[in-house]
Order: structure tokens, then sequence, then C-alpha cells
């Protein structure tokens, strides 16, 4: 009997092991896991669109074609004649809001976005989208009344995504220069509108539309139209009189656009135009036999979005910004012999220290004023200020009781005017030592009021996510 | 012989009164129970005053808890670059692990058309970190918002994450309106 027990347990327990055994090779304990892999959302490969058939330019409309005005105030680009968002007009500007409110002298309605204004003698130019007609127009309007003197238009389509139009065109006394939504470049007769020439980066150059539509605003420099591509080539210079690509700088490293735009500056003695693409920062000559050519750049603050442009904060350094988390960085840049280089400064997350989501900030006297984004702790939406030998130092803020959401602002007549997200405009006194409110006063009631200010003649153009709003400043 | 047996009076009266007493003893002990679980409030946290500290997955008395993202899809924008599906600085604007914000993956989302896409919550998932609502927060629309469930939601005397909070978010709401969306509607969607 004990024999054959014992002869009975040894395949037994063989057989439970095996059992287990095969138990433990087979069982899968993450069988209910799926893999986080690219392509489980459906993305097609390529989206359908409807570029290639886009005729830049094909329509206009002149409405006042015999227009005469003596105004001579220029505005001419974003940022501004110096590219630093101050107004050097010697025109004495309001401390305070009448008691009757502010002064408006003219309102338009636009297409869902936030394009903003240039403005060059007498005339603003706002490249729209029309949502009904679907296209991308570029309206030319009187700066004293507001009178439409022409438009000039072609289709496209688009899609509300955080609103359409973005971009401010760049005026001189001969053309202006604009970029779509879908990225395409007009060039027209500053004056009678006149469609001197198109192009399409995305078709010609592989350009990528970037996420919420193109942010970058052209500028003109020596009637050349400087625009940062991205794709094919990095940047490009465009002859304004003929369309012919001047010169084009190589993209081994395949940068992307970002809603940044193009800033010239001069470090080190050389003239250069500085560009904060997704994917790194960089410099190209802008003079000399080598216009065109990169110089040099950095690749260590790669944000996903950037809205802000570089900002030249002293002789050779530029501070650049990002929202959605990214926080700010600080280069400098040096020259040996003929090659350039950038070091890196500071690299923080905006609770840390100075940043910005949407507008650049402004260097003036060797100080820096900017809105904190959404992120930056404390200080959130707060008008702050600190020096640029340490951006993580703020020195004063607008406090908890004046936060201005992503709103624009601008440096005229010794005032910072500062519009908040809500349309509400605040004038506040210049200072390197505290924030102080002078006036503040309601002119617009719509939202996102995010499209940078321009200023000419006494006049500030503004505009919320659907409208745009001319008040006058000028002291009576 | 008749075997069928008869009720007498007596007895009749006897068992209709026992059974009587035990019906109302048994349904004054319903009574009781039902009243001291439900009551007439639910805990509810106010998103406005919600500050995504975290505590919410790890203070609950359910070993899951019980307060989960909501979706107010009509604040949605429905973007490719949504700062609370993907994290800061992805590598890619795509579905990969590495890209994605959530730590147990109860965000999906889903191609719509040309620009857009759905996001969607699979509630089994969500642990109620809000790391999602805290990026949402910060640079979207504020679409994703922290709520209980009350459906998983054992209505504490004490609730032992408003214990804890931080920003005295929670509250008792009453029964008919459990829960407190910001939005602009304020509609209710789950995945």
């Amino acid at each position: 009997m004990k024999q054959k027990l014992e002869q009975n347990i040894i395949p037994v327990t063989i057989f439970i092991g095996c059992c287990f055994l095969f138990f433990w090779l087979f069982y899968n304990p993450v069988k209910s896991f799926s893999e986080g892999v690219p392509g489980l959302d459906n993305r097609p490969a390529r989206s359908a669109s409807s570029e290639d058939s886009v005729v830049i330019g094909e329509k206009f409309i002149s409405y006042v074609p015999a227009f005469t005005t003596s105004l001579t105030g220029n505005w001419p680009q974003f940022r501004g004649p110096g590219y630093d968002n101050i107004s050097r007009e010697k025109i004495k500007l309001i401390d305070h809001f009448p008691e009757t409110g502010p002064v408006i002298l003219w309102k338009k309605d636009l297409g869902e976005g936030h394009a903003a204004a240039a403005i060059y003698n007498g005339r603003v130019y706002v490249m729209d989208y029309d949502e009904r007609k679907k296209a991308d127009v570029l309206h030319c309007y009187s700066l004293t009344d507001g009178t439409e003197l022409w438009r000039r238009s072609y289709s496209v389509v688009l899609k509300r995504n955080h609103g359409m139009s973005r971009t401010i065109p760049a005026v001189n006394e001969k053309y202006v220069v604009t970029i779509g939504p879908r990225c395409h470049v007009m060039c027209c007769n500053s004056v009678t509108g006149d469609l001197i020439w198109g192009i399409d980066p995305v078709r010609d150059f592989k350009a990528t539309v970037p996420l919420w539509y193109t942010g970058q605003c052209p500028i003109i420099d020596n009637n050349v139209a400087i625009i940062a591509t991205g794709g094919a080539a990095l940047m490009m210079g465009v002859d304004c009189a003929t369309g012919k690509v001047l010169w084009k700088t190589p993209n081994p490293d395949s940068l992307k656009m970002s809603h940044s735009s193009v800033v010239p500056m001069t470090i080190e003695g050389k003239k250069m135009y500085v560009y904060n693409a997704l994917g790194g920062l960089f410099g190209v000559s802008a003079e000399g036999n080598d216009t065109g050519k990169l110089l040099w750049k950095v690749k260590d603050f790669s944000p996903s979005v950037i809205a802000p442009s570089p900002v030249k904060v002293g002789s050779n350094r530029i501070f650049v910004t990002a929202g959605y988390g990214a926080g700010s960085a600080l280069y400098q840049v040096t020259r040996n012999g003929e090659s350039y280089s950038a070091q890196t400064i500071q690299i923080y997350k905006p609770a840390e220290g100075m940043a910005s989501e949407q507008q650049t900030p402004i260097f003036v006297n060797g100080y820096v004023f900017n809105i904190q984004p959404k992120d930056a702790g404390t200080t959130r939406n707060e008008f702050v200020c600190c020096k640029p030998d340490n951006f993580k130092n703020i020195l004063w803020t607008s406090s908890t009781t004046d936060r201005f959401g992503l709103g624009p602002y601008i440096l005229a007549d010794n005032k910072f005017f500062i519009l908040s997200d809500e349309g509400d405009l605040t004038i506040a006194r210049f200072s390197t030592s505290k924030f102080e409110v002078l006036s503040k006063a309601k002119i617009i009631d719509g939202q996102d009021s995010w499209g940078p200010l321009a200023i000419a003649d006494g006049m500030l153009v503004l505009r919320d996510s659907k409208q745009m709003v001319c008040v006058d400043l000028k002291v009576k | 012989m008749d075997n069928t047996r008869k009720f007498k009076r007596r007895e009749f009266i006897n068992t209709s009164l026992r059974l009587g007493i035990g019906a109302g003893l048994g349904a004054i002990a319903i009574g009781l129970t039902t009243r001291s679980v439900e009551g007439k409030t639910l805990w509810q946290l106010d998103t406005s005053k919600c500050v995504q500290c975290g505590n919410c997955a790890i203070s609950c008395v359910k070993q899951v808890s019980a307060v989960k993202c909501i979706h107010v899809t009509d604040m949605c924008g429905y973007c490719d670059l949504c700062s609370g599906y993907l994290r800061s600085n992805p590598k890619d604007l795509n579905t990969a692990a590495e890209n994605r914000l959530c730590p147990t993956g109860a965000i999906s989302r889903h191609f719509i058309e040309e620009p857009y896409f759905e996001y969607k919550i699979t509630e089994e998932l969500c642990n109620g970190c809000g790391k999602c609502v805290k990026n949402c927060g910060a640079f979207g629309n504020g679409s994703l918002q922290l709520q209980i469930q009350q459906d998983q939601c054992l209505n504490c005397n004490q609730c032992a994450i408003a214990r804890t909070c931080p920003s005295q978010a929670f509250s008792r709401v009453d029964r008919d309106s459990p829960y407190i969306l910001k939005g602009f509607e304020s509609k209710k969607s789950k995945g």
C-alpha cells in the first residue's frame, strides 16, 4: 500500500509541476495592456488640402482710389519701426481717459483671429480671413475714420482653430507684404493695392503650416521681404519689386516655422536676422557678401510652440521665451574672427522667472518688461520687470490687482498701454521701480484681445478676436 | 377524514398581528438604513477652487479614487496639440506613450477632420490625479475638469479627500445638483 502511494506521488507531483510550468509560460498578466504607439488616433497620413489651387492675390476691390492724407506716422510692421514695441513719436498722449470715456474713432468687424494692424502714412493694413467667403483678405483702411480704401483677397479654405488670422503685414512707401494663415506670401503696392507677386512656401519650399496657422509676421528690409519658411529653406530674402528669391539659407536640421517672427539685430558689429524656429534659435547674416549665410545656431531651448520673438537685451545677448510650460532662455552671441557662436546663459521654467506665452517683452533703458504666462505661479498674468543680467530675479510686479491675461502692451510717450484679455486698456506710468496705474477703461467687449497693438499719429489700433477698434489717445 | 387545517379566529388574529409588527419593524429598519446612507446631500468638488494638487488620487478611501476627470466637450478646442493629452514639449504630436501626459493612459483621442481631434476619458482607467486638468487649464480652454463620480462615491460621512484638500474645494451639494462644472453650458460627457 505504502509503496503504491509512493509510486503515485511522483507522477502526480510531476503533473502538477507541469501544470504550473505551462500556466507560468502561457499566462499573460498584462494581456489587458495596450501599446502606446503612434497612429492610434486614426490620423490620416496626409490630410486633404486645397492649397495647390490657391491663386494668391486674385481678387481686388478699390473703394477710394483718390485717397490722400497728411498723416505721416508709421507703425510699419510687427513691434513697430524699431522692432521693439516702442513708439518714439513726439506726440503727447493722454494720462487719463476722459470722463466721457475713451474716444473711439472707428470700429471694424473682422474674421475670428488675432491679426493686428500695421500703419503707414495714414493707412491701416490688416490681413484678415473672411470666413463667409473663405478668403484671405488684405484690408487697407483710413487711419482717421476707418474708411476702407481697398482690399485684395484670394480664396483659401480654412477651418476655425482658435482663430484663423494671426499675422501683421509689413509696409513701406512702396510695398506691403503679408503672410496668410496657410503661409501664402503676398506682395502688393502699398498705396494702390496692385498685386506684385505671390509665393506659396508650402508648395514651393515644403514649409509646414504651424499649429493654429501662421503666426510669423514678415519684415521688409531694404525692399527685400524676409521670410523664415522652414522646410527647404531656413530663411529667404525675396526682392519686393520682382518676387525673385535673392538668397536662401539651407536648412540641414529641418527646422520648422514657428509663430515667432524674424528680428533684425546688430551683434558684435554684424547685422543679422534672428529667428526662433521650431527646433532651434539661429542668426543669419543680413549684410555684405555673405547675406543669407547661417552665422550661428543653438538647439538647447526647443519648445513645441513659440509665439514671442527674440529680444536683444544688451550688446550681444538674446532673450527667448515661449509658453505651454517651456519657459525662457538667455544666450550670448560672440564673434571669433569670422565665425559666431552662441552660449547659453540661462534656461529655466516659467515659474522660475520671466517668461511669456504670446507677447514679446519690451527691453528699454536696461530693463525688461513683460506679462507673465498662466503657468508662472504667483506672478501669473502680471506685468513684471527685471534686469537682463538675471531673468530669474523679478524686481516688481503689477500685483494680483492688475492681471492682464495674454494681452498685448506697448510703450509710447513714456507710458505703457496694456490691453487685457477682456479688452480693458490700462495706462501705466513708465517706471523701472514700480507699477503705477494712471487710468483704465473698457475699450472693447469681446474676448481674447491678443492682437499686438499699433500706434501712429496718436491713434492706437487694437482688436479682440472679432473686432478692430481705433482709439484717439492724443491730448486735445 | 378531512385533513384540511382550519384557522381559528384567535390563531388568525395572532398571526396577522405578528406579521404586521414584523412588516412594520422591517419598514422602519429599511427607512433608517436608507436615510443614513443617502441623506439629502452628496460630496462634490468645486472646479473653480480645485488646484489639481494630486490629493484626490491618493486620499480617497476607495482603492481607485472616485474622483475622475470629466471632459466638458463644449469647451474643448479639439486641438492637435492638446496640453491635457500631450506632455509639455512632446517629441511628436501623436499617440506614442512617450508623448502622452496621462500616467494611466485614460485619455484617448481620435482624428475627426483636419485639424480637429476628439478626446475621450476612459473612466475605469482614470485615477483622478488631475495632471491633465492642470495642463488643460493652464494652456487650453479648461475643458478637462475633476469631479466626484457619484455612482462610485461611497458618500462617506467624513470625506477623506475633503479633509486633506488644500483649497477647500470639497463641499456637500444638493442631491439634485450633484456636479459643479464650469463651462459654457456645463454639459457632462463621459468617454
